[in-house]
């Protein structure tokens, strides 16, 4: 604001005043001043005019209705409770309650609910039965528990006898011992000559003839073999020598 | 507003953990706060929001009050000021950043209040005449600059006195006044320029 002085009255007075004059506080010299100025001074006037109006748009804004859920949410955020819950504990009267009550109502209810679940029911007959099993399995007895209670220094012949146990089991199992036998008979079996397996060869065999006569039969066709091998191909074969004989397929088979 | 007194024992109850003196401590000054909010920010949303926000740190800092110091009223519009003055602060970047994705400036010579306003030309009905003005007054205060507007908004909307408003803002009182007669004489030049587009 600039600092003009008019009739006896700078601007920044007059700024400081305009607020009273608006008001309706200044009176008596001042306000005779004040007017004075205000109608002199090019800026202060119109500054004054245009207060008055802003003042008078501001007065005529009403007061809104805070949403009809503000009190209970705030009472929510800041006591955790709502207004309806408030009141009834506020004029209640409280009720003595011993340290078993206050136990119970905080830790042992909780807990109790969570138990009467019937899928937690459920889980824990699961877990129960899938232990026993197990225990039955091992052969874990009762009273062996009983004992170890009683004679700390068994534990270890337990865990031994616990542990051959299993071990036998395993060992004698079906699965083991025929894994054993099929190693031992491929160790008693000498090392096989490169070329077709004669168990592959014996898939093939419907003629139900001996094996002898059988790699013989084979050895027949040996020629026909080689010619089927050869870098030409099946078409120019056939054309070569049109009658090839019926073991042909077998042949090709063997070499792809 | 408040007895000084009953005021205070209010306060000593809630401090003592007195769940129904808060209940009355927030039916008594949740309106005030919330109107005070809602013409600052400008929006209902923001406004609830601040006005929780408002009674989650009276409710922290209650104990702090020193009836000595002056009224209850005035610390409850002090932390609802500096409240405001955070939120303000922090949403300053996305408000820069929404001038600049829209075309027009938000700058009040660049784009008059009449423009933003969807319709002047309202139904002859005074009630809902009214309830224009007063968005259109509402949306031009929005525009003043926040020292400016929080200073009328506390003088005009909520009647406090040049004192309790300097002791509110932290500045001298004539500070407040001359704050006071420019937010007045913006509003209404901002104001003036809108109806005269629209006559």
């Amino acid at each position: 604001m600039p600092d003009h002085t008019r009739n006896g009255m700078q601007c920044n007075e007059f700024d400081l005043l305009l607020s009273d004059a608006l008001d309706g506080v200044l009176s008596g010299e001042g306000l005779d001043r004040f007017q004075a100025h205000a109608s002199t001074c090019s800026t202060c006037g119109p500054l004054m005019a245009e207060a008055e109006a802003g003042r008078t748009w501001l007065k005529g804004l009403t007061e809104v209705e805070p949403p009809a859920s503000l009190v209970n949410n705030i009472l929510a955020s800041t006591t955790g409770v709502d207004t309806q819950r408030l009141r009834t504990v506020a004029r209640a009267p409280q009720p003595r309650v011993s340290w078993w009550e206050q136990v119970q109502a905080s830790f042992l209810e909780p807990i109790w609910a969570t138990v009467r679940q019937p899928r937690f029911a459920m889980s824990f007959g699961m877990a129960f039965f899938a232990l026993s099993v197990s225990l039955t399995m091992l052969g874990v007895k009762p009273a062996d528990a009983l004992y170890l209670v009683e004679h700390p220094s068994a534990v270890r012949r337990t865990y031994y006898n616990m542990q051959a146990r299993v071990v036998r089991s395993i060992d004698n199992s079906r699965s083991v011992l025929q894994l054993n036998a099929a190693l031992r008979f491929i160790k008693r079996t000498p090392p096989a000559e490169p070329g077709p397996s004669k168990q592959k060869e014996r898939k093939n065999d419907t003629t139900q003839q001996p094996e002898q006569k059988q790699e013989r039969n084979y050895s027949q066709t040996g020629e026909r073999l080689i010619l089927a091998s050869a870098p030409l191909g099946p078409s120019e074969i056939d054309a070569s020598s049109p009658e090839l004989p019926v073991v042909s397929v077998t042949t090709y088979r063997r070499f792809v | 507003m408040e007895d000084v007194q009953v005021v205070a024992m209010l306060v000593r109850r809630c401090i003592a953990g007195d769940a129904a003196a808060w209940e009355e401590i927030v039916q008594n000054y949740n309106r005030r706060i919330y109107n005070i909010c809602y013409r600052f920010a400008g929006s209902a949303d923001d406004a609830q929001d601040l006005t929780q926000e408002v009674f989650i740190k009276m409710y922290r800092t209650l104990s702090s009050y020193d009836s000595s110091k002056g009224a209850f009223v005035t610390w409850v519009t002090t932390i609802t000021r500096n409240l405001l003055v955070d939120h303000f602060r922090k949403t300053k970047q996305d408000r820069m950043t929404d001038s600049m994705d829209s075309t027009a400036s938000e700058h009040e010579d660049a784009q008059p209040l009449s423009e933003q306003i969807p319709d002047q030309s309202a139904p002859p009905d005074a009630r809902v005449r009214q309830r224009e003005v007063s968005e259109t007054v509402h949306q031009a205060l929005g525009k003043l600059s926040p020292e400016l507007r929080e200073a009328v908004i506390l003088r005009d909307l909520q009647d406090m006195d040049y004192r309790e408003i300097a002791t509110v803002l932290k500045v001298p009182e004539g500070t407040v006044k001359s704050r006071i007669n420019r937010g007045r004489a913006e509003l209404a030049r901002l104001l003036q320029r809108t109806y005269r587009q629209v006559m």
